[in-house]
């Protein structure tokens, strides 16, 4: 697999990464800092799990939506210029999944805003 | 090495067709003679897809009809209350044997011998990458699937629950053998899925028609693709649960044992990580299935590609983010749970992307209701019936008053049932003609789709009801008055019409399926895909170039110009098996595959390799290391044959192509294979890291215990160089190899030959290291992480070692140079994974607890 496709690859599925990356550290740190006793440490004057839930999610978040511009640029080049059925294809289905994957990563910061942390 | 170009071929008129004709005489019959099946006796030892693949299909279907049968059984019982039809204690078995049976042995199996069966047809390959895989992996299965059924005759069987949560599992309430049959059972028939994913991604991936590129594939290839880097990612966690589990009940590690610092509950992250998943698993497949079968029926092209595809893919991600939504009654914090809920919520927007393209795909065209339309459509209502109760219960608030109820039975066979059996019926009387000289009944087919759409709803729809109003799960009786008795019995009846349902499938298949070698029943659908090629034991005569998804209807003349051999490599350039595979995104040709043909090996193997499982789990160990160093004996005698080599110059394929008929390295079908292997070890390495940061979690202050003193930084450092002087010493024999230079490739064995104590020592160094301070594997779950984390990797350690043997083996019978080295660089890609993974693992071992300095 050449560079080019491997980066390709990595555009299509960058937001489902993302989401990943944003469930794993939520998860794990409500997990921790809950399991350890932790949760009534603050940061920057909000509690420490929430801190993590939506910093986590601001950065994930503008991951995704990078990937959304890169790869919606990708396919408007695509129509003003020949590429082959499979570029096209990749850049579409790009812009599908990491439009998704804004969505996603959003509707799971969300309990970082309504729920207390450890309850 | 690059692909080579593809002239403009797609578009190309008939008359500028990559071969001509008339074609050479004998060409084709040396074409049928090198796939020909063996016969007689031999026959078991076939490892074509189509044999393979209907023997896969048909043991699943024994399975699925075994459980139904164990089903029926007990709703006899609780047709009525106070029955005593069977005893608690059966009741037990049952209710195991059925979960187990219909998730492990025919679901799964299921869909992937489908696939087995019909990727390549689909896909214009000859056969899958590696055919003997698929042998072993069903051969496996049928020999290991039917005595672990059998236990059931003999009270042996498991009796735990098809999640067979400790402690009720542990040794202390389940000390009989009836534990270990699921464990050592269902831990080895997953490592024949395992097996069977890693062909299918190769498969996808590597062998298609030519120009088939991935905006060409068909959907139910693309949702074969999810399906097995699904099973790649998630049933690693369910092959370490099961190892940690017997090794708890076998040696007292504990693992799961609360007392001694264990917990019950990372056998939950660790089974339902797999366990979610593996509803997707099965669904992904089945919804392929239907992606097919709709546009066939509506005779129009499936609308919304790319949703179908995006749905697939985020479907494959999304169920990784659902397992503790079986975990909502646990205790957990709120948050943690908010997650699970909002991604088991998620998961039904891709669902639903797919639901509404088929409705669309049905609207624009003319939707022709025969059998396989009418279990499509039952499909679709039956499991959105089930997708919405899935919604309820992604409520934690309501999932804590269903939790454990009818209700989540009645969810659960709505989802499963609707969102897997249906297609697959559809499938069968869809698919059947591929197989047989004749289609299956439309008349009959009517009468199975009405006796089990009506029976799933009879049977299913009032256990709604029943669990609402508080009946729990898993009870093998009831007293009379609790308001249950009427929806039992009509559960019960409705159970019976399906099983009717079944029994004129049957009918239907004796009466009409007869399997087809090379006169098939035909394109009677006027399907557009490449299935419905006229095909033999080779295949297609050729391998067709596609312009578009559905080629069939877009390319006239194909059907016979494929059959005619006016396309890619109509004969055998090699006079051997072979399959053209082709570049991952473009499909274009890079070589020829020289496949293996049929041999004992991977039936002795498989049985071998069952063997061993089997009679560690009653405990015959000294014939069970027998059984275990034969099934390796045989591994080896089969790859002896493989890595022919370039026994041939390039061969032209047609159309100016000429391709190799060896490569190495990236582009050769075994490195993918074996990336994959890799994928799915580091899976099984991340799973135990993470079981021991949960043990860490659940133990604070005591990681390790106030009595275990941590060894000295030397040891675990000077173990840490002797991986990496190994893993060097490979590199400088690859670089040797790989040289131009022919002086020096003889030191290559040598230096493999020098890594081996390397390797050896370093995890014996580690080994000695935690002995010496006297920790011990049974006292705590501290020490028992840490052993476990040590044997995994002596498991990994032995297994370079016989990889390393053999290596040197190949290169002192002359099957191993400069060109011919697929086997060195399989051998160096585990070499160096293994290393990899020693070096984590000192890592975390050593490092964990000083980092968080005991807290």
């Amino acid at each position: 697999m050449t560079g080019r496709r491997t980066g390709q690859v990595l555009l299509t599925l960058g937001g489902m990464i993302a989401w990943a990356v944003q469930f794993t550290i939520i998860y794990a740190a409500t997990s921790t800092l809950c399991g350890r006793g932790w949760a009534d440490a603050t940061l920057l004057g909000i509690g420490v799990v929430q801190f993590t839930i939506l910093s986590t999610t601001l950065v994930t978040l503008a991951a995704a939506a990078i990937l959304l511009v890169v790869s919606l640029r990708a396919e408007r080049q695509g129509r003003h210029q020949p590429v082959s059925a499979t570029d096209s294809f990749l850049c579409q289905t790009s812009v599908l999944i990491n439009g998704l994957s804004l969505i996603v990563i959003l509707w799971h910061g969300i309990p970082g805003i309504i729920l207390p942390a450890c309850a | 090495m690059n692909a080579p170009e593809l002239p403009k071929s797609f578009e190309r008129r008939e008359a500028e067709l990559p071969n001509p004709l008339p074609r050479p005489e004998g060409e084709f019959e040396a074409l049928k003679k090198a796939w020909e099946p063996p016969g007689w006796i031999s026959f078991v030892t076939a490892v074509n897809n189509t044999y393979v693949g209907l023997w896969y299909v048909a043991t699943a279907f024994l399975f699925f009809i075994l459980a139904g049968i164990l089903a029926l059984i007990m709703r006899v019982q609780l047709a009525a209350p106070e029955s005593d039809f069977v005893s608690h204690d059966l009741y037990n078995q049952l209710f195991t044997m059925h979960g187990t049976v219909m998730m492990f042995l025919f679901a799964v199996p299921a869909v992937e011998a489908a696939s087995v069966y019909l990727l390549p047809n689909m896909q214009a390959a000859r056969d899958l990458p590696f055919p003997r895989l698929s042998a072993y992996a069903f051969w496996a299965y049928f020999v290991g699937g039917l005595v672990f059924f059998g236990t059931i005759f003999f009270g042996l069987s498991p009796d735990g629950g098809w999640f067979m949560y400790p402690p009720l599992t542990s040794t202390k309430y389940s000390p009989a053998e009836n534990a270990d049959w699921w464990l050592l059972g269902i831990g080895f028939i997953e490592i024949s899925a395992i097996a069977g994913a890693i062909e299918i991604i190769v498969g996808v991936m590597k062998t298609r028609a030519v120009g088939m590129s991935l905006d060409k594939l068909p959907v139910y290839s693309w949702a074969m693709l999810v399906f097995a880097v699904m099973i790649v990612i998630g049933f690693p966690a369910i092959i370490l649960g099961t190892l940690l589990l017997e090794m708890e009940r076998a040696f007292d590690w504990p693992f799961f044992i609360a007392e001694r610092g264990g917990d019950p509950l990372l056998w939950q992250h660790l089974f339902w990580f797999f366990g979610h998943p593996e509803v997707y698993i099965i669904f992904l497949p089945a919804t392929g299935m239907v992606s097919m079968i709709v546009p066939a029926m509506a005779q129009t092209p499936l609308v919304g590609y790319r949703l179908v595809v995006l749905a697939l893919i985020a479907t494959g991600f999304l169920s990784f983010g659902l397992w503790v939504h079986h975990m909502f009654a646990t205790g957990l914090p709120k948050m943690s749970l908010s997650f699970f809920s909002a991604a088991s919520t998620a998961v039904a927007v891709p669902s639903g992307i797919q639901v509404f393209a088929w409705i669309a795909t049905i609207a624009s065209g003319r939707m022709k209701l025969t059998t396989p339309s009418l279990f499509v459509i039952g499909f679709l209502f039956i499991f959105t019936l089930g997708g919405l109760t899935g919604v309820m219960v992604a409520m934690a608030p309501f999932d804590w008053q269903a939790h454990d109820s009818y209700f989540v039975v009645a969810h659960l066979h709505y989802v499963l049932i609707g969102g897997m059996v249906f297609p697959l019926f559809a499938a069968i009387y869809y698919w059947v003609p591929v197989a047989s000289k004749r289609a299956l009944s439309e008349r009959l087919g009517r009468w199975v789709f009405g006796l089990m759409f009506l029976g799933v709803n009879v049977t299913f729809l009032p256990m709604h009801i029943t669990g609402l109003i508080g009946m729990p799960r898993r009870v093998y009786t009831y007293p009379i008055g609790m308001g249950w008795d009427a929806l039992n019995l009509v559960s019960t009846i409705g159970a019976f019409m399906i099983a009717a349902g079944v029994a004129v499938f049957l009918y239907d298949m004796a009466r009409n399926f007869r399997f087809a070698g090379e006169d098939n029943a035909g394109n009677v659908w006027n399907a557009g895909t490449l299935e419905w090629l006229p095909n033999g034991n080779y295949a297609t005569r050729s391998i067709p170039s596609v312009v578009s998804r559905d080629p069939l209807w877009d390319q006239p003349n194909l059907s016979k110009d494929v059959e005619d051999g006016r396309y890619y490599l109509p004969g055998s350039a090699t006079g051997g098996r072979e399959a053209l595979v082709t570049s991952p995104f473009d499909a274009r040709p890079q070589y020829i595959l020289q496949i293996p043909g049929p041999g004992w090996q991977p039936v002795l193997a498989a049985g071998f390799t069952a063997a061993f499982f089997l009679l560690l789990t009653v405990k015959f160990v000294f014939t069970a290391v027998i059984c275990g160093i034969l099934a390796l004996g045989c591994v080896i005698w089969w790859l002896w044959e493989t890595d022919p080599g370039p026994v041939r110059p390039p061969a032209d394929i047609g159309g100016g192509i000429v391709v190799p008929v060896y490569v190495t390295g990236p582009m050769n079908h075994s490195w993918w294979a074996m990336i994959v292997l890799m994928v799915v070890s580091c899976m099984v390495f991340t799973c135990l890291i993470f079981s021991y940061l949960f043990l860490w979690l659940v133990n604070p202050g005591a990681w390790p215990p106030q009595d275990v003193r941590l060894p000295g930084w030397l040891w675990p450092a000077l173990s840490a160089f002797l991986y990496c002087a190994s893993a060097v010493l490979i590199a400088v024999a690859s670089r040797q190899l790989r040289g131009e230079d022919r002086r020096k490739p003889r030191s290559a064995p040598v230096l493999i030959g020098v890594s081996l104590p390397l390797v050896s020592a370093a995890s014996a160094v580690d080994l000695w290291t935690q002995w010496q301070t006297g920790l011990s594997p049974s006292a705590h779950a501290y020490g028992a992480a840490v052993y476990a984390i040590m044997s995994l990797q002596i498991f990994f350690v032995l297994t370079t070692l016989i990889m390393g043997l053999y290596t040197i083996a190949r290169w002192l019978a002359g099957k191993l140079d400069s060109v011919r080295r697929t086997t060195f660089d399989n051998t160096m890609l585990f070499w160096y994974y293994t290393v990899g993974q020693g070096l984590v693992g000192l890592l975390v071992v050593h490092g964990f607890p000083r980092l968080t300095g005991g807290i």
